[in-house]
């Protein structure tokens, strides 16, 4: 039997998101948005549409197979809609924000477009919060970028995360004075990405390195751990540029500690995985049972040089819809109510009703009003169906309103003056 | 639940393997072998549970995160490209992922003429990775099962697949003509559980390097 498809589909890797799930989008989005005002991040608001060729300039290699293009009928130009906002934000820097004094903190929030492969679970759609700070390069920024992150995740609610700290430049210093070159170079980066130790012995052992540098390569696949990562990385690596790059990791992780957030992390010295933009200190951030990382982010110096603004930047951003999945699969997380009152009129007279609404939306409830004639156990129903709190019944008695508690029907009467009082205010938080 | 270790490991002979690889190093697992229908293990005691699972679908539930490590055959990993660690080679389950043909076109066959060609295959993708790379456009026909059949009734004029013995090519009259992969199974782990069951991961990993490497010296 053949299951007819239905002829009002979505494509494969968008998603509606229903009141419920928006709800805690938006929760998440405005907390992740609070943090970064609270370390003095103002908000900038990227266009939808840019030129290819403009965004390609700062574009990660692997992002640009992944962008949408169309062409533009007004100019007969390639247009893109961008999959990642850092190269919008350099852009907007490097022109509209030129004369300003350093340093930059910008912070976005939005939605990219990215091609994927139509396997299944792979989002086309990115929901990104992160933040841009621009013309630091002390690990002192860094730290702010991982600290940052830290501090929003625990407003989250989520405590049992870890961020993996690796600095890009350790890999690329020992890679490079290997001398490998071409296909060995590209399948020893892909073993080293996987952690095969195998592979990379085996690529090493065919390309005829000598001893010395096959040992430091093959140290790189087991290089993550907590600190004592460090320690064995100085003592076992030569490179200078390599140990260049582990002094400014220690110092960033020394920095983090003074921020008091040292428990949470995890060092990956041997990590492939940044993009190809960045260029010291990477991180990112995962969370049990979540094979994506939640947040990402990193130090990226030559990037503002390529729109005519050199400048050492750094940066994170947050995938929001794998925050929302962690946040969903954890119950204790709690439930995002909706709205708060039910409004049932039971008089033909609507005045009171709507003074009532006024009121308590005056104290910061939310109130819907129940404006069908249906009977008082429809509504409840319809309360429950929909996430809402409490009902409020203005009945035939003038001055007194009952007010139903939608969870489990327990019902309780107040006069109009008692609405200020303490026993409305126990009873609606209970 | 965050320091218990999950691992999925599929039916058959590398189930047999890995129990006896795990008991090496301290994990007593066997109950696995136990003829039982149950999907799901748990041992509290030593803070392990084990999901039995298809073979080709290990890589999806350590990639998803519902098992923290997967046991799984290197061609599984090959097909499916999933990202994910895969930190040992665990050695055992060796075979070989190949090109065959019908013995008598492999007589006067030259892999370097061909051009259109025309292979069953339960790995489409790593075949039509493999012949691109070499130029050749390649009509991909995916198959379940029994693929050594398809050149004999003309669905194809050649396969790829896994041989160990050769004896099954052999006696369907065929032969190998390239090899593409030696394959054997391997350890994958999720990204997120290496970073926050770091200890534990690490200790099992570390603990089946030393056993592997005492078995390549005695192998010596």
């Amino acid at each position: 039997m053949f299951i007819s498809a239905p002829d009002i589909s979505l494509p494969r890797g968008v998603t509606d998101f229903l009141p419920d799930s928006a709800a805690r989008i938006n929760r998440i989005e405005s907390e992740i948005r609070r943090v970064f005002r609270l370390w003095g991040f103002r908000r900038i608001i990227t266009p939808k549409l840019e030129y290819e060729d403009v965004m390609s300039i700062g574009m990660a290699e692997e992002l640009k197979g992944k962008t949408y293009r169309f062409d533009d009928r007004q100019t007969g130009k390639l247009l893109a809609l961008p999959p990642d906002i850092t190269p919008q934000i350099a852009r907007i820097v490097a022109t509209r924000l030129k004369n300003f004094p350093l340093p930059h903190r910008i912070c976005y929030s939005g939605r990219v477009l990215r091609q994927t492969e139509t396997q299944a679970g792979q989002n086309r759609e990115i929901f990104q919060s992160g933040v841009e700070l621009i013309g630091l390069d002390s690990p002192e920024a860094d730290a702010e970028m991982v600290a940052m992150a830290i501090e929003i995740l625990t407003t989250l609610n989520i405590n049992d995360f870890k961020v993996d700290l690796g600095h890009v430049e350790f890999c690329r210093a020992i890679l490079s004075d290997s001398g490998l070159s071409g296909k060995p170079l590209a399948d020893i980066r892909i073993a080293l990405s996987h952690k095969d130790r195998c592979a990379v012995e085996k690529i090493a052992i065919e390309a005829g390195l000598s001893d010395e540098v096959k040992r430091e390569i093959m140290l790189l696949p087991r290089l993550f751990g907590g600190r004592e990562v460090l320690g064995l990385a100085e003592s076992s690596i030569r490179s200078g540029r390599a140990l260049d790059a582990l002094r400014n990791l220690k110092e960033t992780v020394h920095i983090l500690d003074i921020h008091g957030v040292g428990d949470y992390l995890t060092i990956d010295l041997g990590e492939m995985r940044g993009l190809d933009y960045h260029t010291g200190i990477t991180f990112e951030s995962f969370i049990p049972g979540l094979g994506e990382p939640v947040c990402s982010g990193g130090r990226y110096d030559r990037l503002m040089g390529m729109y005519g603004f050199p400048a050492p930047a750094t940066g994170l951003t947050f995938n929001v819809l794998n925050l929302l999945q962690a946040i969903e699969r954890a119950p204790e997380y709690g439930r995002f109510l909706n709205t708060d009152f039910l409004l049932l009129n039971m008089r033909e007279e609507k005045r009171e009703a709507l003074e009532i609404a006024r009121i308590l939306r005056s104290r910061n409830y939310s109130v819907a009003r129940d404006i069908i004639r249906r009977p008082v156990e429809d509504s409840i129903d319809y309360a429950r169906w929909m996430q809402i709190g409490f009902m409020l019944l203005i009945d035939r008695k003038p001055g007194i309103y009952e007010v139903v508690r939608v969870s489990d029907g327990l019902r309780k009467s107040f006069s109009r003056e008692e609405l200020d009082g303490d026993n409305f205010l126990t009873f609606i938080k209970s | 639940m965050n320091d218990i270790i999950t691992i999925a490991i599929p039916k058959g002979r590398i189930l047999e393997e890995s129990v006896s690889l795990f008991s090496r190093i301290g994990i007593d697992c066997r109950e696995l072998l136990e003829d039982s229908r149950k999907l799901i293990f748990e041992n509290s005691e030593q803070k392990m549970r084990y999901m039995i699972v298809r073979a080709t679908d290990v890589p999806t539930y350590v990639e998803y995160g519902c098992a923290d490590m997967g046991i799984v055959g290197r061609d599984t990993l090959m097909e499916q490209e999933r990202d994910l660690y895969e930190p040992l080679d665990l050695k055992f389950g060796y075979c070989r992922m190949i090109v065959a043909e019908p013995a008598n076109l492999a007589g006067n066959d030259d892999p370097c003429l061909w051009s259109h060609i025309r292979v069953a295959t339960k790995y489409p993708r790593v075949t039509e990775k493999w012949f691109a790379s070499r130029g050749i456009q390649v009509e991909v026909i995916k198959l379940y099962g029994s693929i050594e059949l398809a050149p004999l009734v003309g669905l194809s004029e050649r396969i790829v697949d896994l041989v160990s013995t050769g004896e099954t090519l052999k006696q369907n009259g065929l032969v190998e003509v390239e090899t593409i992969s030696e394959i054997t199974a391997r350890l994958v782990v999720n990204r997120a559980s290496l970073k926050i069951k770091q200890k534990k991961i690490t200790e099992i990993i570390h603990d089946l390097e030393n056993i592997l490497q005492d078995n390549q010296k005695i192998n010596r």
